[in-house]
């Protein structure tokens, strides 16, 4: 029996050890910016990354309809619908579209890659720090901007990354309870009077609100400056905080700040009719639309001090190795619309449907209020002008990447009762 | 040499046990082990995460650092100690109501003349197949009240009744949500318990003098003891575990939990904290494991199947009857039909918590896409996507059901034929490992390990495969416990008896054994359908487009906020495990309460 034992012993251990050899193949890394070589004969044969010098979109087109096939990777459900109707204009090519939420899409990609296979072609997800510090600064996606629209983006919405569409986290409050916008310093938010009344959707379940409370936090000046505008006095920090912008999210979380599970539960707080009192929500621009669709009664707080709101881009790029770069590259374009619109066209609902799907393309599901598109030539869609009118703050990738972690340690001390 | 080696070769063949064991040493070790240690790993190495925070730090290179951010930071009070408290709160809380009421239940169910037993011991286990948080759903409707805004619960808005926050969120709501749930657990273990229980014991203390009170305390209790221990073991790790309740009613108040910990920090991709926390669960449940043996002890069993009928006696409740009829339909009604009728009427509203009648419509399960409601997505029955995951779940279900059924009958065998010696004690640990396991964490790592191929294992990256594989990993504890359960039950001798004979072993299995089991084959196979159907942490980061399950469909349609896809494909799931549940036990023809064991 002893020896029975043994032979046991022994089995384990050379099944582990096997084990642990499986893990060790599956760690090697794509370290620092210079490609390996797997990488670079890849992207010199898709044109991609440093090799993309000349888009021919003939040939482009005709390359990708022999690929076949594209497949994406995305936090957006609605992509589904852009492949549907890409597909329609495209029937050679099949688009299979993985909607995983933003957190998931880059635990999907980089765990694919460190276990070496490169399943993806196109990677679009929100999450700026993960984005550009990740993926792009270690070669696990590469940035491709459809030349017909290189001088219609914005510098800063096409380097180091394309941005496929703008969102925002913004503040809004029941219309039915009060007649304008209830406060004109976020201060406000800390007093008395907001103890238990503002809402915020769970900023450790969901990058879109990290993004916006840790942008507060970066802009520690001109909360400064806004707190003694708002009070006449210089601000007292509180022990351990660093300065005014934590300030104001650990005044905020000590004023009974309510977190929730869901955007929609945050946008329902302070929009549902027939409320005596309700909150302020800290929430997303595009919820706006469902004063039409769930009858909510929610306005813009804006102007506000120091800032209206915080934008955060949904980016897209190309994944490494991607088996598809040219059904990949023609995906990029289609999402950014047809070529021919300009801020004069017309477009009319229903966008995702008839004239309006053909020129907008890849746009229309995200046609609609509180999503912008970086080309500075498509009209924004009816209910959402406020955008151009409001003074917002925009994700810096480098803070989210470096000081996020340090904002959400700080939300996590300061949250917990 | 070769004379040693044809010795072990008699030996292994005279004891398939044996045989049984070293195969699943070396295939647990594999996929149970080796994730469990990638997981200590993970936690004293730099992982990409750190680096932002510890700039400079090598990914990969040893440190304290998540052990010190956890245990010694000024994080730890917040991150660390008062999630443990509340989690240790919660789940012992739990516990104790869960078990006092499954008791009761099932003491009820099977030992008195309680009427429409059949039907009641049917309708009572429905809250296990029902995912824990549609309670807590159902619970918000009711007593949520003014504190987070937006529409108020049944009570406030109807009754006008001011309900207080403690009532409405946090450790009181979170405790009896989970009770409903999890009573379920110790129900079934003591039913079962209470059903193998010959009454001719009890009667044999009556007849030696001994009164009603001390027969239960020195008969029954030692009898159904070894059932308390798995529901005590079962419920605490398991609601100390959970997530989805603590998130929905813990949140609002901040009540913070150790899951809810670790789902902040595995959605901000800090792998290191996340697992030392996960570890934390990990301790927390062996302790609960190990208290339980302490008090129990592992080898205290009773044989009392031996092959001979007996029949239980049944307590008359005379006047109580009525009473008790009355409580359990009211009880019925609130933790059950109300929650499914809230369920499907969600799914007839156009705007969600409107409850006008103006506001029906069918369109979530009938419409054609239209592109103002619900961003365009079809009604449920014509949705390509909710049909290729209804079959995709079903096939797991089955599959699933079918290899841990068996797989458990064999664990079971070789941990009970084994008995006593280190060996069993190991399968037996081993394949209750993955019980403990973090889902999440579970198949991040699984992710690692198979997606490239390695001898001759291909690579199962995307495939269904891959995730039939988890899904029998993370279900083995069950299927083990009822298998080894089962196998307790079955006298040694009937099985010697046949050796004798000459019979071998295959057949002694299939003629001898696995008919004696049945019941335990079928509970296995049940509980494991049931738990595949419902799974969605374990398989989230596994599932490829053409391999989605409805879980899948339910989480991706919840992260789009839409309410009204959520709960229908929710009752859909609910339907298919109900109607699972009828046709197995037809199909099996086995006692109601006994098709679900999770002894």
């Amino acid at each position: 029996m002893k020896k029975m034992q043994k032979i046991i012993v022994l089995c384990l251990i050379i099944s582990l050890a096997i084990g642990s050899f499986a893990f060790a193949g599956g760690e090697s890394e794509i370290a620092g910016t210079e490609y390996s070589p797997e990488m670079d004969s890849w992207a010199q044969a898709a044109q991609l990354g440093k090799y993309d010098k000349k888009q021919d979109w003939d040939e482009i087109t005709a390359l990708a309809k022999e690929e076949g096939e594209v497949i994406i990777y995305s936090a957006s459900s609605r992509m589904a619908a852009v492949g549907e109707s890409f597909s329609k204009m495209y029937p050679e090519i099949k688009v299979t579209s993985h909607d995983l939420g933003s957190v998931k899409t880059f635990e999907k990609t980089v765990g694919e890659q460190e276990a070496g296979i490169f399943n993806a072609d196109i990677i679009t997800t929100g999450g700026s720090g993960n984005f550009i510090y990740d993926l792009i600064a270690n070669n696990r996606v590469v940035n491709f901007v459809p030349s017909m629209f290189a001088d219609r983006i914005a510098k800063e919405n096409k380097e180091p990354a394309l941005v496929r569409i703008m969102e925002a986290i913004v503040f809004m409050y029941n219309t039915e309870v009060n007649d304008a916008p209830p406060i004109t310093n976020l201060w406000e938010l800390t007093t008395e009077a907001y103890r238990g009344k503002v809402v915020i959707k769970d900023p450790l379940a969901s990058l879109s609100n990290l993004m916006g409370v840790a942008t507060i936090a970066q802009h520690a000046d001109e909360m400064k400056k806004a707190y003694k505008e708002f009070t006449g006095e210089d601000i007292v920090l509180s022990e351990g905080v660093p300065d005014a912008g934590y300030e104001f999210l650990y005044r905020l979380l000590h004023n009974d700040l309510i977190i929730l599970d869901s955007g929609s539960k945050t946008t329902g707080a302070s929009g549902k009719k027939g409320q005596t009192d309700p909150p302020v929500s800290i929430t997303s621009f595009t919820y706006l639309r469902y004063n039409g669709t769930k009858d909510y009664t929610n306005g813009l707080i804006y102007p506000v001090e120091p800032a209206d709101g915080v934008i955060y881009p949904t980016y897209t790029a190309i994944a490494a190795r991607a088996a598809h770069p040219n059904a990949a590259k023609l995906f990029t374009a289609y999402m950014l619309g047809d070529p021919s619109i300009t801020l004069d066209t017309v477009i009319e609902k229903p966008f995702t449907e008839g004239k309006s799907l053909e020129i907008l393309q890849g746009l229309a599901p995200y046609y609609e209020i509180g999503s912008v598109s970086p080309r500075d030539d498509v009209p924004l869609p009816e209910g959402g002008e406020a955008w151009n009118e409001m003074n917002m703050w925009v994700v810096d990738p480098e803070y989210m990447w470096y000081d996020a972690p340090k904002v959400q340690d700080f939300w996590i001390k300061e949250s917990a009762r | 040499m070769s004379k040693t080696l044809k010795f072990y070769r008699a030996k292994l063949k005279s004891k398939p046990e044996l045989t049984l064991s070293i195969f699943f040493i070396i295939v647990f070790s594999f996929l149970i082990v080796v994730p469990f240690l990638k997981m200590i790993h993970t936690t004293f190495t730099y992982q990409s995460y750190d680096l932002r925070l510890a700039r400079g730090a090598v990914q990969g290179a040893f440190t304290w650092f998540h052990y010190q951010r956890v245990f010694a930071s000024d994080l730890t009070k917040s991150f660390f100690i008062t999630p443990l408290l509340n989690s240790i709160g919660v789940g012992f809380s739990v516990t104790i109501i869960a078990m006092i009421l499954g008791s009761l239940l099932a003491w009820l169910f099977v030992r008195t003349d309680i009427p429409h037993r059949k039907f009641f011991q049917t309708v009572i286990v429905v809250p296990y197949m029902i995912p824990s948080w549609v309670i807590a759903l159902a619970w918000q409707l009711f007593f949520q009240n003014t504190r987070i805004g937006g529409q108020s619960g049944v009570l406030s808005t109807f009754f006008h009744i001011d309900v207080p926050d403690w009532l409405s969120y946090g450790f009181v709501p979170i405790v009896i949500c989970l009770a409903l749930h999890y009573y379920s657990y110790t129900f079934l273990l003591m039913s079962g318990a209470l059903q193998t229980i010959d009454s001719e014991l009890e009667e044999a203390g009556s007849i030696a003098g001994l009164k009603r009170r001390e027969i239960l305390r020195k008969i029954t209790f030692p009898l159904v003891l070894p059932a308390l221990g798995s529901s005590f073991v079962l419920t605490v790790t398991r609601s100390m575990g959970t997530f989805g309740t603590p998130a929905l009613l813990g949140l609002p108040v901040r009540f913070f939990t150790i899951p809810t910990q670790i789902y902040a920090m595995i959605n901000a991709r800090n792998m290191g904290d996340s697992f030392v926390l996960a570890l934390v669960l990990i301790v927390m449940a062996i302790t609960a494991i190990s208290i339980n043996n302490k008090i129990i002890g592992v080898r205290k069993s009773f044989v009392t199947m031996k092959g001979k009928g007996f029949r239980a006696k049944p307590m008359e409740l005379g006047k109580a009857k009525p009473v008790l009829v009355t409580l359990l339909i009211v009880f019925i009604i609130m933790i059950i039909v109300l929650p499914i009728i809230m369920l499907t009427w969600s799914t007839f509203m156009l705007l969600p918590d409107n409850y006008s009648f103006s506001n029906l419509t069918s369109h979530f399960w009938v419409g054609k896409s239209d592109a103002m409601i619900s961003s365009g997505e079809p009604g449920i029955f014509l949705n390509r996507g909710v049909l290729r995951a209804t079959l995709n779940s079903v096939k797991l279900g089955v599959l699933a059901s079918i290899v841990n059924a068996f797989l458990g009958l064999l664990i079971g065998y070789s941990v009970v034929k084994n008995r006593g010696t280190r060996i069993s004690k190991l399968i037996e640990g081993v394949a209750f490992a993955p019980y403990v396991f973090p889902g999440i964490a579970f198949s991040a790592i699984y992710l690692g390990m198979f997606s490239k191929s390695f001898g001759p294992i291909p690579a199962m990256y995307g495939t269904f495969a891959l995730i039939l594989l988890i899904v029998i990993v993370k279900n083995l504890p069950f299927s083990s416990r009822s298998g080894i359960a089962a196998m307790l039950q079955v006298d040694k001798s009937l099985e010697e008896t046949a050796s004798i004979q000459g019979i071998p072993w295959l057949k002694r299995f299939r003629l001898i054994i696995l008919p004696l089991c049945k019941s335990g084959f079928v509970s296995g196979m049940l509980l494991t359908f049931i738990t595949a159907m419902r799974e969605l942490s374990l398989v989230i980061l596994l599932v490829a487009p053409n391999t989605g399950l409805l879980t899948t469909m339910i989480f991706s349609y919840k992260t789009q906020e839409q309410t009204q896809h959520v709960n229908g494909v929710t009752l859909i799931l609910l339907v298919i495990i109900i109607l699972a549940n009828i046709i197995i036990k037809k199909f099996a023809n086995t006692k109601t309460g006994q098709s679900i064991n999770l002894g």
